[in-house]
């Protein structure tokens, strides 16, 4: 159904995951000190020992050379071919906090891999310094296969989105391209590694392309769905996700941004959409009471004014148009890949929604009017069970390598100043 | 047991500076003065003390942009009234860059502050005893983060026999709240990593209640009874967030300390753990000799809780009493015990106040005063006989009040018992210099030549 075929477009962003599906939740999955039920006086901890996150290399290039079931050929641009040398560059460069102007942060900071390589632990992100971001961290699974590269599609080329962050005052404030060449080239640990790589030294070009083969290698799926939809496999998944399936493509009409092709699914139409929630968000004015989480189980009610003294004024967010100036793309944000997206809450480009369900109710709702709504946003009229039907669905998007891809992660060095 | 009139004839020499708190652990606290109430009570017992007129007074301080030369700096104050430059600031020391300066401390022999940077984990160590009114910078550790295995946001630098106890705030996998307590020599090299104690691996600890985060902020120690307490806060993501920011983020204010860690102080294992909900932060502990209790306080939920030994030697948590009104988030902040164990100051962040509590009956603790200090108010640091109190009033970079709320002091009073009397004024914006922080007093009597016996000396003389 047209009407709703942004739906999940937004949602997108990363719902949670449990899943009804066959497969168990990866192991390694989750924020180090789990808060589940920390808003319930019966929240007891479970957190685990920094001490005992190690894990073991993967073999990354075999996911790029043969991607799991449900995934397509890997894009690789004929300029950067893919070597297994360039993919461990970019995972030491990506997990190098040296990196950032006062050496605190890495690109693992905001995408860290137990949080589905987003971060489940914050809204919005924070940078070098503490300075404010505006959006939650993506998640960059699958980000091989991106054709438009953050929230605001401002980016198209993975060999080139590197220097975006790199050099944002508010995320790893590096001044300039020199200086980031210039403190690589200072770094012991990195001398001659470029040279073998590629045949030539550290440049802004051999830069973009190590990390680039990096990201390239994050890629996952084989998750239930994919067992059950392109293995023909009838029991890789239970009745409920083969129901939220049909949801999907049918009354909710999901798939009309969430793409699905014959023999392989992305999950996203690449495009930019006006959902109404970044409107609303821009345009509303925020109430007048707070409430606050203040230990385990306990809130307390107070006026949001109580904290503006202490707060920086929130900057805004009008979405595309802040690329192409362009009234009708206000507070289109892009359509993000469904693959995992139950690892990666908070969801939508704000980290507005804490879960999926809010995520589908959303957009069962057909989203915020605005005079620039997308014409495909309209109430879907799902009722109980077909939303559970549909969450089931969604949680059966989780990768089959999702451990491996972490704990790979977890075996790479972090990179500090010795 | 040492004689005040030891003390008295060493004190000529000694010119108000008490050596060693070993000597007044190991013999006896007859010698302090009754009514001491001191920031000199809220350091390490392996120190020597500054009984008497303090000298200097130095801020560890942050560097704002638009302030000055935008970096960390160490100021020195001149804080003795009898020198020509009182009140007013007489060096300042840049260190480079905004590390988000934050507490410091000084080694058992009082001769180097170690202040670190809760953001870049750099540890400054400065010399303060080649003179005492000009310190400088003696060494950066600047691999604290490997040297540990992880551990960011270095805060208490706790003197420890020849060596430094430093607190962490966070780590480098996830700058979440899990961290560690950390062990370097006086001379910055790195001893050993002592994780907090999680779910996954309570390394020994028994967990009291339901939590065990795993996370860190302060540290303080019992000596006699072999007694180490930490706290415990927030990891990197919600220190360096705007605070604002933070309070409308539901998954973040989930990731609050709500544990205070009882440790074996001389193998360094942790004991048990106990809850202590809302984010409880600085941890004093009791000076007299039958009484084996510390208290903190809690950040989000305003409330002082004791941390005590019970008649069966269990170590225990109690909530004992409320700060202002819990509902409009007040903030507690810094705290101050006295000496003699009969008041406790109370600073509160958003109202700007400081508050003393009575605390003769540890159990129920009870408010006797009250005043606004400023806009903001976070450390407080009162003279050893008590009668002067110095207040600053930066809390953390992305914290502190902003635009027209912005006011960043360091506030001197004379305190009679009754009123707060003020005697001078320092506003860090207009000086450019930045966000005063923590505050630890100098003294050139320390580093006289005379009195410079070991305390084996000392108890040697004792003896004859």
């Amino acid at each position: 159904m047209k009407n709703s075929r942004l739906f999940l477009s937004l949602l997108i962003v990363s719902l949670g995951c449990i899943a009804d599906s066959k497969n168990a939740s990866p192991s390694l999955h989750g924020a180090g000190d789990d808060k589940t039920g920390y808003d319930t006086k019966s929240y007891t901890t479970n957190s685990k020992a920094l001490t005992t996150r190690v894990g073991k290399e993967a073999d990354l290039i075999a996911f790029i050379k043969q991607p799991p079931l449900g995934l397509p050929p890997t894009p690789v641009p004929s300029n950067n071919p893919i070597t297994v040398e360039k993919i461990a560059l970019g995972r030491k460069l990506f997990f190098d906090r040296r990196l950032s102007l006062n050496g605190t942060f890495s690109c693992a900071m905001c995408h860290v891999p137990e949080q589905g390589f987003s971060h489940n632990e914050l809204a919005t992100a924070v940078g070098i310094e503490g300075r404010s971001g505006r959006r939650n961290s993506p998640t960059i699974f699958n980000v091989a296969y991106a054709k438009t590269l953050f929230h605001d599609g401002r980016d198209d080329n993975l060999e080139e989105q590197i220097w975006g962050p790199l050099l944002a005052h508010n995320e790893m404030g590096n001044p300039s391209v020199a200086n980031v060449l210039r403190k690589i080239r200072s770094l012991s640990d990195y001398h001659g590694l470029f040279e073998s790589t590629f045949n030539k030294p550290l440049s802004m070009e051999t830069l973009g392309m190590a990390f680039a083969s990096y990201q390239r290698s994050l890629n996952s799926a084989n998750s239930p769905f994919d067992q059950w939809h392109f293995g023909h496999n009838d029991t890789a998944v239970n009745a409920s996700v083969k129901r939220g399936f049909q949801l999907f493509k049918g009354k909710a009409n999901c798939i009309a941004c969430h793409n699905v092709s014959k023999n392989s699914a992305l999950f996203t139409d690449h495009k930019l959409h006006n959902t109404g929630h970044g409107y609303q968000i821009s345009m509303h004015q925020r109430p007048k009471k707070q409430k606050i989480l203040i230990a385990p189980g306990q809130y307390i009610e107070i006026d949001s004014d109580l904290f503006g003294s202490v707060s920086e004024k929130k900057p805004n967010d009008v979405g595309l148009y802040e690329i192409t100036e362009d009234p009708k793309d206000r507070w289109k944000y892009k359509t993000p890949t469904l693959r995992n997206v139950a690892l990666t809450a908070p969801y939508m480009h704000d980290g507005a929604f804490k879960t999926l369900e809010e995520v589908i109710s959303f957009y069962n709702q057909g989203g915020v009017q605005n005079i620039d709504l997308d014409h495909l946003m309209k109430p879907l009229g799902l009722n109980s069970s077909e939303k559970t039907d549909l969450l089931a669905f969604l949680n059966s998007l989780t990768g089959s390598n999702v451990d491996e891809l972490i704990s790979d992660a977890f075996a790479a060095p972090v990179g500090d100043t010795q | 047991m040492i004689s005040t009139q030891t003390f008295t004839r060493l004190g000529k020499s000694l010119k108000g500076v008490m050596l060693g708190s070993a000597v007044a652990f190991s013999i006896g606290m007859a010698a302090l003065p009754q009514q001491a109430q001191a920031d000199e009570t809220c350091m390490s017992p392996y120190m020597a003390k500054i009984v008497g007129q303090e000298d200097y007074v130095y801020v560890w301080t942050l560097g704002a942009v638009g302030v000055g030369d935008e970096q960390d700096k160490l100021v020195t104050i001149a804080a003795n009234p009898s020198d020509k430059d009182y009140g007013n600031v007489i060096n300042s020391i840049s260190v480079g860059g905004r590390n988000e300066a934050h507490h410091s401390g000084f080694t058992d022999d009082r001769k180097y502050l170690w202040a670190g940077g809760l953001d870049t984990n750099k540890i400054f160590i400065f010399d303060v005893h080649t003179n005492p009114s000009k310190p400088t910078l003696h060494k950066t550790i600047e691999n604290f983060v490997a040297d540990s295995g992880g551990v960011v946001g270095p805060h208490t630098t706790y003197a420890m026999p020849g060596s430094m106890m430093i607190s962490g705030l966070s780590n480098n996998k996830d700058h979440g709240g899990r961290t560690a307590l950390v062990e370097y020599t006086n001379a910055g090299d790195f001893v050993a990593t002592h994780w907090m104690p999680t779910d996954e691996n309570l390394n020994g600890a028994k967990k009291s209640g339901q939590f065990a985060d795993g996370y860190g902020y302060d540290i303080r120690v019992l000596p006699r009874r072999n007694m180490m307490v930490t706290s415990s806060f927030t990891g990197w993501n919600n220190y360096m967030m705007d605070f604002g920011k933070l309070v409308g983020d539901a998954e973040a204010m989930k990731r609050m300390g709500n544990t205070v860690v009882i440790w074996d102080l001389h193998t360094k294992q942790p004991k048990k753990i106990l809850d202590v909900p809302g984010a409880p932060l600085e941890l004093r502990c009791a000076w007299g000799a039958d009484k084996n209790y510390c208290f903190t306080t809690t950040a989000l939920t305003s409330r002082i809780w004791l941390i005590y030994e019970d008649d069966k030697g269990e170590w225990q948590a109690k909530d004992v009493a409320a700060i202002g009104d819990a509902s409009k988030i007040p903030l507690p902040v810094d705290i101050s015990i006295s000496s003699n164990d009969q008041t406790l100051w109370v600073n509160t962040f958003m109202d700007g106040k400081t508050r003393q509590f009575d605390i003769s009956n540890p159990h129920a603790p009870k408010q006797v005063f009250e005043q606004v200090i400023g806009k903001q108010v976070n450390m407080v640091s009162s003279s050893w006989d008590g009668t002067r109190l110095y207040y600053t009033s930066s809390l953390l970079a992305n914290w502190d009040k902003k635009g027209e709320n912005q006011d960043q002091y360091l506030r001197a009073f004379d305190w009679d018992g009754k009123k707060l009397t003020p005697t001078f004024d320092l506003d860090f914006i207009k000086l450019g210099l930045g966000f005063p922080h923590q505050m630890r007093f100098g003294s050139n009597a320390l580093y006289a030549k005379a009195p410079s016996k070991s305390v084996d000396a000392i108890i040697a003389s004792l003896s004859k």
